[in-house]
């Protein structure tokens, strides 16, 4: 044990010797602490906007307060108002920003046709959105396994290269000590890092202390263990320095870069969602039909969805607001299927990556943190359900107006309902990422043990 | 001399058993990249080209309907796919598809690819300008570090120059040799590609077509030559293979990977998007209370009728040939447009302002170079995309201005009365033109410049360094 430690110091004095791992390391340090203020303060200008739109709601009240002095059809104020429906990050948002740029994170509603106003997209920048976001996330998905290659890459290589490696034998040194210590010295450095940052992040972010710590702690450690498995297998191949740094930026290349791309190509091709175009043209198409057709057609579709209003006065008029929003609700009713249809195609291409994710230790580690940050599709599915829910509400909520001709006043607008919504953590989608990475980082040490133990260590 | 080094270079890559299996890789990546973007170029056009035809088709085929009604029902506008959005589909990913085009209000284009996969979307598309930005240097890299070193270390080069060769000349003989050996890998996809392309009919006779390729083909060469140059002069700089190939690397990672994504992070977080929310707030609050908040809505909608009544010399709305709501809409729809214009113009400001820090950053790095070269040329990068907004947004406008001129004639009570089917037909349907190379030629020309100027700066620095090389 004591050779041990004598060699893992003398790796520590040999880094800090070489100042180009010095710079590298502080450098990604440096670029994770970055990404760390990037990601927490993308989430808290998130934070910010959607703190502002109660009073863009409230402006938009105080409006038809004016327009309206007195009391108001409810008609006439569920075509005018809008209110909004959020989505708020979960604190974990801050360290995985996942989809959240992309997808929008408020939906602005008025009591109209939901789904020709879900769908709205948010002001992104797509030149930006491509680039993508630099959050602890990347940092440690993409560029640490970058540091733990520039690191082993010539683990026993430059020894071997430099002729240490036969003196270093003589001595009373086991070869499995030397890539013991060295190997440990390397770990301790780069989980140091990835637990140094992770704190950091967490403390910056205020994410509540629960398991989710702990998981976030195991998925980033484990990841960084897979790819020093892969450093030790390739070491334990026994080839010179510029060999293993080729075949390492290679396994990089093909885990973070290839497969993923090919997934994506793969799953956009087994799943296709060309419900979303259809979608669109065919609600539009039902509810303008609805001014063409007979009012009692119109009305008793719609009672059949509301019984409790059948009772209510025929239409003779050319226009009432009640008939109105009666056709708005059976254009949504008849594109039913197709919105079934679309969010469980997006919902199935999301659970088929997540099968497939044992492919790629990158691909597990990302959607493994987007799970857990509640930053990914998944999420936002919920939000788009929350918030037609909450549709749904504010029609029962205008209905009884409009259908026992009720007149709106100004009092009634405090006891509109309104809608909050946060993401929640997948633990258990993170959790089963986990057990792949456990599992990758398995195979790749055994692998390697394996190599070591049919080829012993040659000096030369 | 040169040539002879070049040809030399060239058969002993080719000879070269981890190039030929590294090259044999890219190139079927390339490949299959090809295939896989004319694959979901014509599924996406399709679908896109379909929908348009529908709800054209539908626009025409209305009964009899009151001209606001038509304003409500609207349009769709679906944007094509660029024909050579199949090498280079650049933001098409993380731009929407269809804009509802209706009276009073301007619609965001919604339903983006990016939208409808999970993050997996963010580790980057396999599309053929993928592999050619970043796969193909890659490959540079691993032909060329070892150019100069390997030539040191085995005593070649000191040979070599004993015949009386520069070693300028020896650089520029390997630079030939290896730029063959790339043009051979890429040259087999660059034509298939141009195969599929032009074997539609709609583009075979199409010039402008036919110079963007011929532009994307000339700006990789530049691009690759930079490459070439860089490895080859890091060799000659660097006393060993290995800290040379560790070098290349360094700068492909930096390069092709971290400075992007921090330029585009950094940009956006110095210019702050305005939300969609908060535009359309501002929009309709100077919409109502005019752009200096000195012309509010009802004070304009007094005027015009008071005008309108002198004109026309009558007392009362009901002797006026003309509809009141009808002209009352035409001019609130041009006010409106007038200020979401200028909010729009401002919104595209400020993205270019969040894009303007990775522009000049092309100046220090060429993949940031290529990138928007290669995007615009394909016609899938943001003045593209701007340019489709415009263009429905243009169509939107004259669309309902249209038609509340067709209400403003019905005259007075117009409300009561319907216009007949036939007036439908006679509008003519949203088809959208993609703009010509000419107009993209100023989005072309800081990256071209900043990748001409890396050829002529890496081809004279290099050069000096590799005067100063060790030969031994």
């Amino acid at each position: 044990m004591r050779t041990f430690w004598i060699l893992f110091a003398a790796e520590w004095r040999h880094f800090k010797a070489a100042k180009g791992l010095v710079l590298l390391t502080s450098l990604v340090l440096l670029v994770g602490l970055y990404g760390i203020y990037y990601g927490t303060s993308e989430i808290n200008r998130q934070r910010q906007h959607l703190a502002e739109l109660p009073a863009l709601a409230r402006h938009n009240v105080d409006e038809l307060k004016v327009k309206f002095p007195g009391e108001a059809d409810a008609g006439e104020i569920g075509y005018y108002h809008t209110t909004f429906a959020v989505h708020h990050p979960t604190p974990w948002a801050s360290l995985s920003l996942g989809q959240r740029d992309v997808n929008p994170y408020y939906v602005k509603l008025r009591l109209l046709g939901l789904q020709g106003q879900l769908y709205a997209s948010e002001n992104v920048n797509p030149t930006k959105a491509l680039s993508g976001n630099f959050d602890l996330a990347f940092v440690l998905v993409y560029l640490f396994p970058l540091l733990i290659i520039a690191l082993c890459f010539n683990l026993l290589s430059s020894e071997k290269e430099q002729g240490i490696l036969t003196l270093l034998l003589a001595q009373p040194v086991s070869a499995a000590t030397l890539v013991g210590a060295k190997l440990a010295f390397r770990l301790a450095l780069v989980l140091g890092l990835v637990l140094v940052l992770s704190v950091v992040a967490m403390l910056w972010a205020q994410v509540p202390p629960d398991g989710r710590v702990g998981l976030w702690l195991a998925l980033a450690l484990v990841y960084c263990l897979f790819w020093f498995g892969v450093a030790f297998l390739i070491t334990s191949w026994q080839r010179n320095s510029a060999f293993n740094a080729v075949a390492l930026v290679g396994v990089w290349l093909v885990l973070v870069v290839l497969v993923p791309g090919l997934l994506n190509v793969f799953v956009s091709a087994a799943r296709p969602v060309p419900q979303d175009l259809e979608l669109t043209i065919k609600q539009r198409e039902e509810i303008h039909g609805g001014w063409d057709k007979p009012k009692t057609e119109t009305m008793n579709r719609f009672f059949a969805l509301y019984p409790q209003f059948r009772d209510t006065a025929t239409i003779k008029e050319r226009f009432v607001w009640r008939w109105y929003y009666a056709f708005q609700h059976l254009g949504d009713q008849s594109v039913q299927p197709l919105t079934v249809a679309y969010t469980n195609g997006l919902r199935q291409r999301y659970d088929l990556v997540n099968r497939l994710s044992w492919l790629s230790p990158a691909v597990a580690a990302q959607t493994s943190l987007n799970a857990l940050a509640g930053s990914d599709l998944p999420a936002h599915l919920a939000f788009l359900g929350s918030a037609s829910r909450y549709h749904y509400a504010l029609r029962a909520f205008y209905y009884p107006y409009l259908f026992h001709k009720v007149a709106f006043t100004h009092a009634d607008f405090a006891k509109e309902p309104t809608h909050t919504f946060t993401s929640t953590s997948e633990p258990a989608t993170a959790a089963s990422g986990l057990g792949k990475l456990l599992i990758s980082a398995g195979v790749v040490f055994g692998a390697g043990l394996l190599l070591f133990r049919a080829r012993p260590v040659n000096p030369r | 001399m040169i040539q002879s080094i070049a040809q030399k270079e060239f058969v002993s890559t080719l000879r070269d058993r981890r190039f030929v299996v590294l090259s044999v890789l890219v190139l079927g990546l390339l490949l299959a990249a090809t295939l896989v973007g004319r694959a979901s170029y014509s599924t996406l056009q399709q679908e896109r080209t379909l929908a348009q035809q529908t709800v054209n088709d539908q626009f025409h085929h209305q009964p009899n309907r009151h001209p606001h009604r038509v304003a409500h029902y609207g349009s769709f506008a679906f944007r094509p796919k660029s024909a050579l959005s199949l090498l280079d589909s650049g933001l098409d990913s993380f731009t929407g598809a269809s804009v509802f085009l209706e009276a009073h209000q301007q619609n965001s284009v919604n339903f983006s690819q990016a939208q409808q996969s999970g993050s997996l979307i963010r580790f980057g598309e396999l599309t053929v300008a993928f592999v050619l930005q970043l796969l193909v240097p890659l490959l540079i890299v691993f032909l060329c570090f070892s150019a100069f070193t390997e030539e040191r270390e085995t005593g070649t080069l000191k040979l070599l120059l004993s015949q009386g060769v520069s070693l300028r000349q020896v650089a520029w003989g390997k630079i030939a040799g290896y730029g063959w050996a790339v043009a051979l890998v890429v040259a087999p996809a660059l034509a298939l590609a141009a195969w599929l392309l032009f074997g539609q009919e709609e583009v075979a006779g199409n010039p402008d077509l036919w110079a963007r390729l011929c532009l994307f083909v000339l700006s990789y060469a530049v691009y690759y030559f930079l490459w070439i140059v860089g490895s080859v002069v890091v060799s000659a700089w660097q006393d060993h293979a290995r800290t040379a190939l560790v070098t290349l690397l360094g700068c492909w990672m930096l390069g092709t990977i971290i400075l992007p994504k921090a330029t585009a992070n950094v940009g956006a977080h110095l210019y702050p998007t305005i939300t969609k929310a908060q535009m359309d707030a501002e929009v309709h609050e100077q919409a109502q209370k005019g752009i200096n908040g000195h012309d509010p809505q009802d004070q304009r909608t007094a005027a015009l009728k008071e005008d309108l009544l002198m004109q026309y010399g009558v007392t009362s709305e009901k002797d006026l040939p003309v509809s009141v709501p009808g002209l009352v809409m035409a001019e609130s729809e041009a006010y409106t447009s007038k200020v979401y214009q200028q909010h729009f113009t401002d919104l595209t400001r400020t993205y270019e302002r969040q894009n303007a820090l990775s522009t000049l950053a092309g100046l220090l790095n060429p993949y940031q170079a290529i990138r928007p070269l290669s995007m615009s040329l394909a016609g899938s990068d943001f003045a593209h995309y701007v340019h489709f907004q415009q263009a429905a947004e243009a169509y939107r406008y004259q669309l309902v201005q249209r038609l509340n001129t067709l209400q403003a004639g019905m005259g007075y009570g117009d409300k009561e009365r319907k216009l007949d089917a036939a007036t439908w037909q006679a509008i003519p349907t949203f088809a959208y033109q993609a703009p010509p190379l000419r107009w993209a030629l100023g989005y072309l020309l800081v990256p071209a410049l900043a990748l001409l100027l890396w050829a002529v700066g890496l081809s004279w620095l290099g050069l000096k360094v590799i005067d100063n090389t060790r030969v031994a």
